[in-house]
């Protein structure tokens, strides 16, 4: 029979893996990160499903976070869907959006729209300021984390222009 | 053309189902208000103790583990100040009886009485023998106090039995605060998931940094008035249990406006029962010029200072800026809290109206938004 209390005591010695934590692995944001630390992320990460053409978030709508893609697909777009609709990218399983949202207060700069049903991890500033409040170490671990992977975009973005302008 | 009919519609439609919700309310109100008020009682304490539970949390790795310590380290603390507070006044109070009988207190009163008409400025001395008069009606308020005491002791079992309810409904709360917000966030539909989120983030900031600045604000009047009372004693006070005065008096000071008075009730009754009998005390002066008998008006005027500087300098910096609403608002909030709920209603009141600022807030939020979410 399955009980709660025992199944309390003997947490841990199960070592597999759950799904939301093989996905959290995946992602640049949580790299270099404890199997502890894991545990308390899956715990605050917030699981949300959206049906095939459900919009995520629309363009110019406050933003408040990131999200990663358990399970589907998600199109980035940029205009409405009844003509003029731009797709800037179209993100599968593993990846993940809106990271920007967690640093400022600007409005989204496109749409995300779910192009199948699909299951997403929402990760938002709030979760970010209470893991600076509970968990310091953690937080920090993310905060240079995210710093790292806009300063890899950036030189990227950089990287593009001396091309353009060499041009 | 169809359109405004049909708004007009639902705007009737929602007002007959606000007022049944209203009426309803108002119709279980008395049935659920201790249950409520217990509950908020209990979510202010998680809130307060939340914090600490997670920290030790994550040292220990078990949720339950980590609400035991806390709540037991709360309650060693909570029940060796009760027990010694209990035990340092009865210990106090049979001294005063064996001290001081029912004539020596009427005699007490009579002196008292000659002393503070000799003191008044002789317009003021009516013909009648004022020393009877108020050392009879003296011993009357004494008698009618301690004859209320034995109605308080009556209430206690009613206290006892919220204090334990508020006890389970806080260690509830504690161990499954993360789960029941979690269920709470994944019942807001995905249109309004973010904007939920927020406002259960803003609410929760709300109220935990009103409560931190309270406890502070609390600790400051304690502190000063400990301070005070140690000052006043060094100038012949006699006052005793200045330790369990402060500490009350900054709980007190928890209710506004009537709070800081309820303190000084103790200090000037330890004073009272400590001086009784002694000359020097009885005929003290404040300033060498206002009788002040047990050095009661020294020790009004100490706690009106500390009132002062925790009123005008040290909560506007802690609890003001933690709720943001202006005084003169919070002034009107706590006068509709008293009259609706009494001292709970004042006590409830400013963190309640910081609650309501941020879902209004909110609502105003999404109403701009509404055509992006």
């Amino acid at each position: 029979m399955k009980s709660a209390k025992w199944e309390n005591i003997f947490k841990g010695w199960n070592n597999s893996e759950s799904e939301t934590v093989h996905t959290l692995k995946k992602i640049p944001v949580f790299r270099n990160l404890s199997s502890k630390d894991f545990g308390e992320l899956e715990n605050m990460m917030h699981r949300r499903d959206y049906k095939a053409g459900d919009f995520i978030f629309k363009n110019r709508a406050p933003g408040e976070g990131m999200y990663i893609i358990m399970r589907g697909s998600i199109k980035i777009t940029i205009g409405t869907r009844s003509g003029n609709e731009n797709i800037l990218a179209e993100l599968e399983k593993g990846e993940f959006f809106g990271e920007l949202a967690l640093f400022d207060d600007e409005p989204r700069s496109a749409n995300a729209i779910a192009i199948e049903d699909c299951k997403l991890l929402g990760f938002f500033t709030q979760d970010l300021m209470i893991l600076q409040e509970r968990n310091p170490v953690l937080g920090h671990k993310i905060m240079f984390n995210l710093g790292g992977l806009l300063g890899e975009r950036l030189r990227k973005t950089n990287h593009m222009l001396i091309k353009e302008q060499s041009k | 053309m169809i359109e405004p009919q049909v708004n007009y519609i639902q705007q009737i439609y929602r007002i007959i189902i606000a007022l049944i919700v209203i009426w309803f309310i108002n119709l279980i109100w008395p049935f659920i208000s201790d249950v409520i008020l217990m509950l908020v009682f209990a979510f202010l304490f998680t809130t307060l103790l939340l914090s600490s539970v997670d920290r030790f949390e994550r040292k220990i790795g078990n949720r339950g583990l980590s609400v035991l310590s806390v709540v037991i380290i709360l309650l060693t603390c909570v029940s060796t100040f009760i027990g010694s507070f209990v035990s340092q006044i009865s210990i106090q109070a049979q001294e005063f009886s064996e001290r001081v009988d029912q004539t020596t207190m009427v005699n007490e009163f009579r002196s008292l009485g000659d002393k503070a008409t000799s003191a008044m400025p002789s317009f003021m001395k009516s013909e009648e023998s004022s020393s009877d008069y108020l050392a009879n009606k003296l011993t009357e308020i004494t008698q009618s106090v301690l004859g209320s005491l034995g109605s308080l002791v009556s209430t206690v079992g009613n206290f006892m039995f919220i204090a334990i309810m508020v006890f389970i409904f806080t260690i509830i709360l504690l161990s499954e605060y993360h789960k029941f917000k979690k269920s709470l966030v994944n019942s807001i539909p995905n249109k309004y998931f973010e904007v939920g989120l927020k406002l259960i983030y803003n609410i929760e900031k709300s109220v935990s940094s009103y409560l931190k600045g309270q406890f502070l604000s609390a600790a400051s009047v304690g502190g000063m008035s400990i301070a005070g009372l140690l000052l006043l004693n060094f100038f012949g006070a006699n006052i005793t249990l200045v330790i369990f005065i402060g500490i009350i008096a900054g709980l007190a000071n928890l209710i506004p406006l009537v709070g800081p008075f309820v303190g000084m009730v103790p200090a000037l009754l330890i004073a009272f029962m400590n001086n009784l009998g002694n000359d020097a005390a009885t005929s003290h002066m404040f300033l060498g010029t206002i009788p002040s008998p047990f050095f009661s008006i020294d020790i009004i005027f100490m706690f009106l200072i500390v009132q002062q500087i925790e009123g005008n300098l040290i909560t506007p910096a802690l609890v003001g800026k933690s709720v943001g609403l202006h005084p003169m608002l919070v002034m009107i909030v706590l006068l509709i809290g008293g009259t609706l709920l009494g001292p709970l209603g004042m006590l409830f009141a400013v963190p309640a109206s910081g609650v309501i600022k941020v879902i209004i807030k909110e609502i105003a939020f999404v109403r701009r938004n509404a055509h992006l979410l």
